[in-house]
């Protein structure tokens, strides 16, 4: 049987290993050097752990973060917290135990307090996980038949009065520790913790068999007749079958001893019990211990057909032999630890009934009064596979998983490393690194769009660049939301995974620009350049930008007198003088037929800049003489507005034709007539095409 | 040196620690180990920076260790100084505290060091 696993968090390392020696020989034992790697830990493994030892001040996240955590993820349900620290102000203990940890231990660490505290809490959690393991195991291997154990459980409650939980709990408790007592008395029955809380988990399943039992006789107040009783006695062997005849879980070890308690349960040391009259160590020393815990319980139980013993009487009772022989083994660890017996048995039914309160988990469940344990359960294990089919399918690729309290993005260390980041991020939204990744509203647009998602329709797929490794690549971040099973379904976080799509996406563009493009000349067209224009002029209002255009002078000539493929090679020439005359960062195009634009951006002079660009649209190709005329306006006159500037340039270029082409001029308040009467270029266009 | 003379030199615990920790053999790997953490420079570094809330964790942890080792001296003089620290401000004696830290260190290091060297 593997060793149980205890989480070690403390920043010292020293004392964490003091912690290892005092535990190791024991227990597997994990280290984490702060809350954060221990949060990880929980959460890849919370329901292996069996217990976790936490320091409270530690760097990045400190104990209590931890305990937050795991209250908001309801590992504080499944691993009991120990705390280890020399903080002991009050409210510091206060504020652990209200966030629920079972203990304190405090420095300086005493080798024997910190192994006893570790085996009680475990003890007292052993039940509970046990069942839970129970549930687990179930799920995984019949998904419709998940509780059924449970079922037949509450059933039994159903089917008997109200006596049978308290009865149930207390065989329980007083199984474990007698067994408990059992084996510092002696090694003869080789049991490990885990076989103790193996029988004491079994052991509520020792009167299963009533269910068969006419409820009649079952609750029938006074002393049964001979064939009633005959009746009650087949209620160990029908039990025994039942657990026989399940379907599920057959070979394993917990129903293995269940059925040994069902059966034998009633049989007793000098071989006159029943069904099979088994003696001494013929009976399983799980029946023996859980027959002698049913008769102290029942002695002490008030019952239909009587009134309570007093503990006393009652442990005098067994002793002189009044319900039958026992092992005399157990009969010293019941008479010698008798007083521990009862108070364990007050104290612990209290506790009980308080963490029962608090946690919810399989005392629930066993007396039928809730399911939440294994909904829980269940949720976990469902998200769980979720998540691994998601990622199985999704191999090669950045994933991760984001959760919205405690606000964490936990990303697979390849992803990680890939992209620089760390593998757990506390609070992405304020994470610099992943701004400096993602960009500055990637993160938040990402996160609207997972919220406004369904549980129907968890998908979103976002396309962005992700900068890392100085470089920007294209991603496409594929994602699910994941939503409780609330009615009101809450948006809890999401799984994804990010595919560099970086090559695909440089396809799509090289196709955009084409389309964006003249075909002729390769300068933009004027849909596109209008776009940029105004991009540019929105993205930074506060520059000084003009736009020109202009069209070549006698154009229709060189056409009609050299063909039309003369004039393109024209046309071609003319934007490659246009290229070579202007920076990368200027918006030129063809606007149509003759006519180009030019949007600049200038600091200084812009009469000397456009004189320099008109001067080399200039020129002779072969025997043909490039003049063009160009109208100009600026910004700062007429506003930054694409249409104004165009127009105003329009008009500017109307009137330098006017005065006798081969020229430029810049619009300024005398042409604001002609901006009215000058029939638009624009209006122009869409006149020739309708 | 015995680790008990080590313990008497540096002004320690020694029945205390061996009464926890119940091996001599476990405390003295732990006392050599001692010799390793960094905590010490991490708080004189974060101190001298005006990193408060590391220098306090970094002087919450000698005290942790000492109190776990019975370094009684140590310990209660970094207990001191943990506290006039706590609370991401430093209390005016906090500089004071840190000298006297310094010394039990020091002294507590030369101690398990002459113990290391007549092993």
């Amino acid at each position: 049987m593997s060793k149980e696993k205890i989480l070690i968090v403390d920043d010292s390392e020293m004392n964490r290993s003091i912690l290892d020696d005092m535990l190791g020989e024991d227990y597997d034992i994990i280290e984490a050097e702060d809350g954060l790697e221990a949060v990880n830990v929980l959460r890849k493994q919370a329901s292996d752990l069996s217990l976790v030892l936490l320091d409270i001040v530690m760097p990045r996240m400190d104990g209590f973060g931890v305990l937050e955590a795991m209250n908001q993820n309801g590992w504080i349900d499944a691993v009991p917290v120990v705390m280890v620290s020399s903080e002991n102000a009050p409210a510091q203990v206060e504020r652990a135990y209200e966030l629920g940890v079972t203990d304190f231990i405090m420095r300086p660490f005493d080798a024997l307090i910190v192994r006893r505290r570790v085996v009680n809490t475990l003890l007292l959690y052993a039940k509970q996980k046990r069942l839970i393991s129970m549930v687990e195991q179930q799920v995984y291997e019949n998904e419709k038949r998940s509780d059924l154990m449970i079922d037949v459980l509450s059933h039994i409650v159903e089917f008997r009065n109200g006596e049978s939980g308290m009865h149930i709990l207390h065989v329980r408790i007083l199984t474990d520790l007698l067994l408990g007592y059992l084996t510092h008395k002696t090694d003869r029955y080789k049991l490990s913790m885990r076989d103790i809380s193996m029988i004491s988990t079994a052991s509520a399943l020792h009167d299963i068999g009533k269910i068969a039992i006419d409820e009649k006789i079952l609750n029938k107040p006074g002393r049964l007749t001979k064939e009633e009783f005959e009746i009650m006695k087949t209620h160990s062997t029908v039990g025994a079958k039942m657990l026989e005849n399940l379907p599920v879980h057959q070979g394993e070890q917990l129903l293995k001893i269940a059925y040994e308690i069902c059966r034998w349960h009633h049989e007793r040391w000098d071989g006159r019990g029943y069904p099979d009259g088994l003696k001494e160590d013929e009976i399983p020393i799980s029946a023996q211990v859980v027959a002698l815990a049913d008769v102290y319980d029942a002695l002490t139980s008030e019952r239909v057909y009587k009134p309570p013993f007093t503990h006393e009487q009652a442990v005098g009772m067994i002793a002189r032999g009044e319900c039958g022989a026992f092992n005399p083994l157990l009969l010293e660890c019941l008479t010698e630890n008798a007083e521990k017996l009862r108070t364990a048995l007050e104290t612990d039914s209290v506790e009980e009934v308080k963490r029962r309160k608090l946690r919810g988990i399989s005392e629930e469940t066993l007396r039928g009064e809730g399911r939440s344990a294994s909904e829980r359960t269940l949720q976990l294990l469902d998200r769980e596979r979720m998540r691994n089919n998601f990622f199985t399918t999704m191999a090669e690729t950045i994933q991760f998983e984001y959760t919205v309290s405690p606000p964490m993005l936990t990303v697979s260390s390849w992803g990680a490393k890939r992209l620089g980041l760390d593998e757990i991020i506390m609070n992405p939204n304020q994470d610099s690194k992943l701004r400096g990744v993602m960009g500055e509203s990637t993160w938040e647009r990402l996160s609207k769009r997972l919220r406004s998602t369904s549980p129907e329709r968890p998908e979103v797929r976002m396309d962005c660049p992700l900068h890392y490794g100085g470089t920007v690549r294209w991603h496409r971040i594929i994602t699910r939301a994941l939503w409780s099973d609330d009615p009101k379904p809450k948006f809890d976080g999401a799984l994804g995974t990010v595919v560099d799509i970086h090559d695909a996406h440089l396809k799509m563009q090289e196709l955009e620009q084409k389309a964006a493009r003249d075909q002729l000349t390769g300068l933009l067209n004027r849909a596109s350049a209008r776009e940029q224009i105004e991009l540019r002029m929105h993205d930074q209002p506060n520059a000084n930008y003009a736009l020109a255009i202009f069209d070549l002078d006698y154009f229709k000539l060189a056409n009609d007198t050299f063909g039309h493929q003369f004039g393109d090679q024209v046309l071609q020439w003319v934007a490659k003088s246009l290229c070579r005359s202007v920076r990368g960062t200027d918006i030129s195009c063809r606007a149509g037929g003759d006519e180009f634009m030019l949007f600049l951006e200038y600091n200084t002079d812009i009469e000397k800049t456009i004189d320099r660009v008109f001067r080399n649209l200039c020129g002779k190709y072969e025997n043909f003489q490039i003049a063009v005329t160009m109208g100009v306006a600026l910004g700062e006159d007429v506003g930054l507005s694409y249409e104004t500037l165009f127009h105003a340039a329009d008009a500017a270029l109307y009137a330098a034709k006017r005065a006798g082409r081969g020229r430029y001029r810049f619009y300024d308040d005398s042409l604001q007539t002609l901006l009215d009467s000058v029939p638009h270029a624009e209006q122009e266009e869409t006149a020739t095409i309708h | 040196m015995t680790l008990q003379e080590c313990y008497a030199a540096m002004g320690a615990d020694y029945n205390g620690v061996l009464g926890r920790l119940r091996s001599e053999r476990l405390v003295q790997k732990f006392v050599l180990k001692f010799l390793d953490d960094g905590s010490f420079d991490l708080l004189c570094s974060s101190f001298a920076s005006g990193s408060w809330e590391e220098a306090f964790r970094a002087s919450h942890t000698i005290k942790g260790m000492c109190q776990n080792l019975s370094f009684t001296a140590l310990a209660n003089s970094s207990e001191e100084l943990t506290e006039a620290l706590r609370g991401g401000t430093p209390a005016p004696q906090a500089g004071e505290l840190l000298e006297q830290v310094r010394k039990d260190y020091q002294q507590t290091v030369d101690a398990i060091r002459a113990f290391q060297a007549s092993l």
